[in-house]
């Protein structure tokens, strides 16, 4: 195999995983704290891609640009999910907990579906899709550029978590879900907010995105799953955990689509997960 | 009090550690046969963690647990519960949609596979308790808190075993409802023959109940003996106090 | 007391079969309509499929979304046997169902562990689909093509299970119905029954009491994943052909969804609410399939979050609820699973 493509495709997968440690690390802010199994965060995702489209060619302004609207947007977004869908079955068993967000996902989709129909859509002019030549290694701009502010944001969520009042508060919760209002800590303050957070996380990724990708209504699937196996592989590790699994699930997925085929590289997730999931990483044990 | 009786709980130098902390560290004890134990000690001594090592929550890191002469160390929960150890829970886990009764079949099915058999001998085992027999079908959620205890226990006897570990079981009770567990229990004791470890926070409960109590703080044991030497042992009275006694 | 046990099953019983002379008379009310039969014929074999769901996800309450990853390997197990050694399916099903099983277990086992949370099982279930359907997709596999069963010679249709008209398929997954229902039963009054709703309310407090988790779990994993291999092969027939396809998770969640709406633990829930939901669902499609596509899917996705919400016990706490209503002759007495 040429050296050239195979160096091309692992930095391709690294600029991709970033972006994926990014949306993925709203789902493991709400798993890790709530313990709340969103099967709908992918479908988060292709929502946020969708409306930042639809900033985007209102605007003639580059849909990831739009994120400055959609980011605040998703965060109340994400209050108002989580206030009328999440806050009720928070005591309620897990299957019907898990039940409600793919009830949530499946109306996502299918109001997509039914607005925007199934063709994808993508900005007809993007500011950032091109590449720049270093010799043999060509680098996409908006992938870039992606991969920069996903690495930012990452920083700086870390940082919120560990060095302010509030990331305490919601170190505390996680740990502890009874004590913490011993503490003063209002755990359904802490759980909207992270929620809320979460999903702005979502909205960023999703416009990040779509400075080069185009989106449909099943766009969800595949970044639920990648979403999935970066939290199942990067486990409590906290930011520097889903930072690390970003990485090698973008790898991993880029090698798929090299040496695979196109079609398979999500395959080629699937059975990554389904191994991880076989397998005893630390991040899998419920925590007692 | 000099006890002739077989040991049937040995804990040796059980160590537990959580990442840097050391929750239990080199505990050493006894339990004889037909005995009640009480395992006392301020919050955060390890009281809990080390139960939950007896009863295979979790597995030591160092040292051995020995149950009627079979090394029982790292088992599962449900190998230990057929071994003979049971348990109550210190927060009630009540069978919500359950009926009462179908909860105490549950324990019994243990033993048996017999249906018919099991619902005789569940409704025995509320009896005895002392569970009133007109809420016999009424479901986890529609009883109250001393209710779910005597469930709990019910549940817990009915699996028939050889050592019964209490946790912090009158959390949560007026003295009243205590007093009654207190009685309850010494019946289990006595009637069934089943030998128990109660840990406990409330000391009036303990003390009144135990024939022997062993006392741990930060990790360790400090003391054991009768409940007088306890209550009158200054190591015993600097960890609750904190301080030195005059 | 003791005694109603034996009574309550007998009950259920009667029931199950009331229901089997009942819905084994439809094709003959309806003239025999082809169109009909079909249509009903797909509804009740979901209607097994979520009653054997139920196993899974309302006894041992784990939201497997596998369904059809079970249906497709057991009916394509079948239906290559029968093309190229022409075995029967009446021994092909038996096949598919032991192949079924054998990856239930693999699933299972390591899954099952103790203190493992449920998310994880319903994630690793749906990939299991996905998986299977790019497998199959290999051109060493079923490739992209279509593949049809092969024609019984004449005489020999109810070797082959497939016949020119549609309604003895129909008896033959009414029967299956009664069968699953049947099996349903004498799990929910058995040791397992009352070991698995124990394992539902509460793992921690169930393992405690000496039951090993794992091994329950397996068990009725187990006869879910039998009974829907056993069906592949004539869930298959209806559908006329088979590929890769068959391996198809929205179905897969659909059969979880519909055994959620229908009452976790409830098999007239199941029945109902997979025959309900089908029918709506080939209406809507028929309706409306061209201008909203998805509006059942839509309907579906909020009906589930209402029932999460406000009747997480589904179409039988409803029930219930109703019954206690209307006859509260029975007084303050709280009973029954």
């Amino acid at each position: 195999m040429d050296p050239a493509l195979i160096a091309n495709n692992v930095i391709d997968g690294v600029l991709m995983g970033m972006l994926y440690s990014l949306i993925a690390l709203g789902l493991a802010l709400i798993f890790g704290v709530m313990d709340i199994i969103n099967f709908a965060h992918g479908d988060f995702v292709m929502i946020a891609a969708y409306l930042a489209w639809v900033f985007a060619m209102a605007t003639f302004i580059d849909p990831s640009v739009m994120a400055i609207i959609t980011v605040p947007l998703f965060f109340v977004i994400g209050l108002a999910i989580y206030k009328l869908v999440i806050e009720p079955v928070l005591g309620a068993e897990p299957l019907i907990q898990i039940a409600v967000t793919v009830g949530l996902g499946y109306v996502l989709q299918n109001m997509a579906l039914a607005v925007w129909k199934a063709e994808p859509k993508s900005f007809p002019d993007p500011w950032f899709n091109y590449s720049i030549e270093l010799g043999p290694i060509s680098l996409s701009v908006a992938k870039l550029l992606g991969a920069l502010i996903s690495a930012i944001s990452l920083i700086l969520i870390h940082y919120l978590l560990t060095r302010t009042k509030f990331g305490l508060a919601v170190r505390a919760t996680s740990a502890n879900r009874e004590v913490a209002p011993l503490m003063g800590i209002s755990v359904k303050k802490v759980y909207g907010i992270t929620f809320g957070i979460g999903t702005a996380l979502t909205a960023l990724g999703a416009a990040l995105y779509m400075a080069w990708g185009q989106t449909n209504p099943y766009l969800g699937a595949s970044f639920s799953l990648l979403s999935w196996v970066i939290v199942a592989m990067g486990g409590l590790g906290g930011v520097i955990g889903v930072f690390f699994s970003g990485l090698i699930v973008g790898v991993l997925e880029a090698m798929g689509n090299t040496f695979v085929s196109p079609s398979a590289r999500l395959a080629v997730v699937y059975l990554a997960f389904f191994l991880i999931l076989w397998f005893r990483p630390r991040g899998l044990f419920a925590k007692r | 009090m000099s006890w002739s009786g077989e040991i049937i709980l040995e804990v040796n130098d059980v160590v537990k550690r959580f990442g840097g902390i050391v929750a239990v560290n080199k505990v050493n004890f006894n339990v004889r046969k037909g005995e009640i134990l009480g395992l006392v000690g301020p919050n955060g001594a390890g009281k809990t963690t080390l139960f939950n090592c007896i009863t295979g929550v979790y597995k030591p890191e160092e040292g051995k647990i020995v149950f009627k002469g079979e090394e029982i160390t790292g088992l599962p929960p449900h190998k230990i519960a057929a071994k003979g150890i049971a348990r109550t829970w210190q927060k009630v886990r009540p069978f919500k949609k359950m009926t009462v009764i179908d909860a105490v079949v549950v324990g019994v099915l243990l033993r048996t596979n017999d249906l018919a058999a099991a619902r005789k001998k569940a409704e025995e085992m509320l009896r005895f308790i002392g569970f009133p027999e007109e809420k016999f079908h009424y479901k986890g959620k529609d009883i109250t808190l001393m209710e779910h205890k005597l469930v709990d226990l019910a549940r817990a006897i009915a699996t028939d075993p050889t050592l019964l570990l209490l946790d912090e079981v009158a959390a949560g009770l007026r003295p009243h409802e205590m007093d009654r567990l207190a009685e309850i229990l010494k019946k289990i004791n006595e009637e069934k023959g089943i030998t128990m470890i109660v840990v406990e926070h409330v000391m009036r409960f303990v003390m009144g109940l135990s024939q022997r109590m062993v006392v741990m703080h930060e990790g360790q044991k400090i003391a054991e003996g009768t409940p007088e030497e306890i209550a009158n042992n200054p190591k015993v009275i600097e960890a609750y106090l904190g301080t030195k006694p005059v | 007391m003791v005694g109603s046990v034996g009574m309550k099953i007998g009950k259920d019983l009667l029931g199950v079969l009331i229901l089997s002379l009942l819905l084994a008379s439809v094709p003959f009310l309806i003239g025999f309509d082809q169109y009909y039969i079909l249509i009903m014929a797909r509804a009740l074999i979901f209607a097994v499929f979520v009653v054997a769901w139920n196993i899974i996800g309302g006894y041992a309450g784990q939201l497997d979304l596998a369904a059809f990853a079970y249906i497709g390997l057991g009916g394509i197990v079948a239906a290559e046997l029968l093309t190229f050694f022409g075995l029967t399916p009446w021994v092909g099903m038996f096949v598919g169902a032991a192949v079924a099983i054998a990856l239930a277990v693999v699933i299972g086992y390591p899954t099952f562990r103790f203190g493992i949370k449920e998310v994880w099982y319903a994630l690793l279930t749906s990939s299991l689909v996905v998986i299977l359907n790019n497998i199959f997709h290999l051109d060493q596999l079923l490739g992209s093509l279509d593949h049809y069963l092969p024609t019984p010679p004449p005489g020999q249709e109810w070797l082959y299970i497939k016949f020119p008209v549609y309604e003895y398929i129909y008896w033959v997954i009414v029967a299956a119905l009664a069968v699953t229902m049947f099996i349903n039963i004498k799990i929910s009054n058995s040791k397992t029954g009352y070991y698995l709703r124990a394992i539902r309310e509460d793992e921690l407090a169930a393992e405690a009491l000496g039951i090993d988790v794992r091994k329950y779990k397996l068990k009725a994993l187990i006869s879910y994943a039998g009974i829907l291999g056993f069906m592949g092969y004539l869930f298959i027939v209806i559908e006329g052909t088979y590929s890769y396809h068959t391996f198809n998770s929205p179905q897969s969640i659909m059969v979880a969804i519909m055994g959620i709406i229908g009452g976790l633990g409830s098999i007239g829930g199941a029945f109902t609410s997979a025959l309900l939901l089908k029918v709506v669902e080939e209406y809507l499609r028929g309706t409306f399939g061209s201008t909203i596509p998805g509006l059942h899917l839509l309907l579906y996705g909020i009906l589930l979050i209402l029932v999460g919400i406000f009747k997480p016990d589904g179409l039988a706490g409803i029930y219930e609820w109703f019954k206690k209503k209307y006859l509260s002759s029975r007084g303050k007495e709280v009973s029954g699973k």
